[in-house]
């Protein structure tokens, strides 16, 4: 008896306790996709709980998965490196618009005896993934470092099993200088891969490569640093060796932008640019007042979105993005000026 | 002669009984060597990540070194005590129908829903609540996922009440019945209050047998880098932040995954334990 009276107790007290918790309901907002720029986003959504209290839950789970979350209509925004195509756009329920928010880079990174640093270009890269080059030690490759000496090592590439707009970019570059690579698997955010094998997530395939020496992959430039992982050099199309840097993925974001900000910027042809720079965008519903969502979650967005392409930018340089160019941080200002509430511009 | 053969037959008898004594024993210590392994690599790997930050830090962004896990752990204890709060009520009721209806061609039709139930991956579970209930809730959540924890503890929990029900002496009731009390009371004044311990242990393997599961909580409870009360925001877990860590390319993670995995380990050894020294009283 005493016994059942303890576990009722018990009971009453977990449902007062989930009771309580639920009441204690702080500002949030929630975000998944991209992982390209996660560890940028991570870092501005920590300083951004630090200086406003709001907390930004960004869940990394892949662009695709992010395209996914916003037409559910089940998170805030979805981040994106790949944008929408015209085409797609009936898949929303209503109209989106895509922010522009920081500047990376696909590396090619690689696990070899002593990481020595490697010279690629995009065909030999695109022979790699289609299977045609199988050794470290192939004469494609060696050709390029001559000052390298070279394993007798398997190569195994490292792709990402999930849909991913790093993927997207870099299937991309692959399809603008392999034409083969073009007919043969083409450009989107998952294709059928000929060789190799899938992890998914940026921090997925570089944890694989890390921990497999032979492979190759290629993940976002903060990814291989933080990691300590190599980046190869990639020739532009202007024939320059370029390392992925601030100054070469700056570099290929100098040119024109467009007013929805929907732009690629592989295979720049900015003298030095580097090949693989990539946008990543945030995508949100132009208009914000959609199934419960009240005028303070929207403003508390826009904000959001605003301090991201301000003061956020201070931020990415040291994760080794980069910052967005002036023509850009203006076309996003007048894409959040346009988000509404209820048909009032959200920011006035 | 005859004394030899009996002595030899008797011999190939002994050496038959000692080879499969020993082909019995060699499967049986792996699986303890296997679980002390198990156990092994997890408490090393796991106890270097161990430190006051690790209980009362939350995630650090990418890459980062230090902060903790304390999101995960007070995310867990929300799942787990929300799925408790959805699969008791239901468990104890479907299993009081079992008991009270036993033989009859519903309760065995519930009986199979039950056992089917446990058979439908945890993954499918968790699809399944995404649109159920984040879809139309328009957000991923604790309740979503401790919904999706208590259909996966349910059918454990309902089958092990069901038993612990059946175990009650039916004179008890009988008796209880003769004196003239309502059949309703005297199930919950005498078979419930007879049959407490054995609902605590039902409840606590639910627990042990939810606490580790990541699948189900993917599409539901989703994560989260802060920590959150929120019933109706997304929330963290133990199981999905050692899913998250252990893939990535940083150390630390690495390190933070190995201590959330002996949390986890931990937690659901000393129910285990718990509920087994519990009954042998």
């Amino acid at each position: 008896m005493k016994r059942n009276v303890l576990f009722r107790r018990g009971l009453l007290m977990a449902l007062c306790l989930i009771g309580a918790a639920s009441a204690l309901n702080a500002q949030t907002l929630l975000g998944s996709g991209a992982t390209f720029p996660a560890p940028a986003y991570t870092k501005m959504f920590d300083e951004y709980y630090k200086t406003t209290g709001i907390k930004v839950n960004y869940q990394a789970i892949g662009s695709s998965g992010g395209l996914k979350n916003i037409q559910d209509r089940v998170v805030d925004f979805g981040g994106s490196d790949s944008f929408v195509k015209d085409t797609d756009f009936a898949k929303y329920p209503a109209s989106i618009v895509h922010i522009p928010t920081v500047i990376g880079a696909v590396v090619v990174t690689y696990n070899l005896p002593g990481n020595p640093a490697l010279r690629l270009t995009g065909e030999v890269i695109a022979d790699i993934y289609l299977g045609k080059i199988t050794k470290w030690n192939d004469k494609r490759i060696a050709e390029l470092n001559p000052a390298v000496k070279l394993p007798n090592m398997a190569i195994m590439p490292v792709y990402r099993s999930d849909g991913s707009g790093t993927t997207f970019n870099f299937t991309a570059y692959l399809s603008a200088v392999s034409t083969e690579w073009k007919s043969k698997v083409g450009n989107a955010n998952s294709v059928s891969w000929p060789a190799g094998q899938g992890a998914a997530q940026n921090a997925g395939v570089a944890g694989v490569v890390k921990q497999t020496p032979g492979s190759i992959g290629y993940v976002e430039l903060a990814y291989a640093h933080q990691s300590n992982m190599p980046a190869a050099a990639i020739k532009n199309s202007s024939g320059v060796w370029v390392d992925a840097s601030l100054a070469s993925i700056s570099a290929s974001a100098a040119g024109a932008f467009p007013p929805d900000s929907r732009i690629l910027l592989v295979n720049t042809n900015a003298k030095e640019g580097y090949p693989i720079s990539a946008l990543t965008w945030i995508i949100v519903y132009r208009e914000q007042k959609y199934a419960s969502r009240t005028l303070e979650q929207a403003e508390h967005l826009a904000k959001l979105l605003w301090w991201m392409i301000h003061d956020g930018q201070n931020f990415v340089e040291a994760l080794d993005y980069a910052k967005l160019p002036a023509p850009a941080i203006k076309a996003a200002e007048a894409i959040i000026k346009s988000i509404t509430y209820d048909g009032q511009p959200v920011l006035k | 002669m005859e004394n030899n053969a009996f002595k030899s037959r008797h011999q190939t008898r002994a050496q038959k009984d000692r080879f499969f004594k020993f082909a019995v024993m060699i499967p049986a210590g792996i699986v303890v060597a296997l679980l002390v392994l198990i156990l092994a690599q997890v408490v090393i790997n796991g106890a270097r990540a161990l430190n006051v930050d690790f209980f009362f830090k939350e995630q650090k962004p990418f890459g980062e070194t230090g902060g903790g896990i304390v999101q995960a752990i007070v995310g867990t204890i929300m799942l787990l005590g929300t799925s408790i709060v959805v699969a008791l009520p239901f468990s104890l009721l479907a299993s009081l129908y079992l008991y009270e209806h036993r033989g009859s061609k519903r309760a065995k039709v519930l009986a199979t829903a039950i056992n089917t139930l446990q058979g439908i991956p945890s993954i499918v579970i968790g699809v399944v609540i995404y649109s159920w209930i984040v879809v139309p809730l328009r957000s991923f959540s604790s309740l979503a996922g401790g919904v999706a924890l208590a259909i996966v503890m349910l059918p454990l929990m309902t089958s092990m009440i069901h038993a612990s029900l059946e175990m009650v002496p039916s004179s008890y009731l009988e008796a209880a019945l003769a004196l003239g009390v309502p059949r309703w009371r005297a199930i919950i004044d005498i078979i419930l209050p007879a049959s407490a311990s054995g609902i605590l242990e039902a409840t606590g393997l639910g627990v042990a047998r939810a606490a580790g599961e990541t699948a189900p909580l993917i599409f539901t409870a989703f994560g989260n880098p802060f920590l959150s009360l929120s019933l109706k925001g997304p929330v963290s877990a133990l199981p999905l932040v050692i899913y998250e860590y252990i893939k990535s390319p940083y150390d630390d993670w690495h390190q933070k995954a190995w201590g959330a995995a002996l949390l986890l380990v931990l937690f659901v050894l000393s129910l285990n334990v718990l509920i087994g020294s519990r009954k042998k009283h």
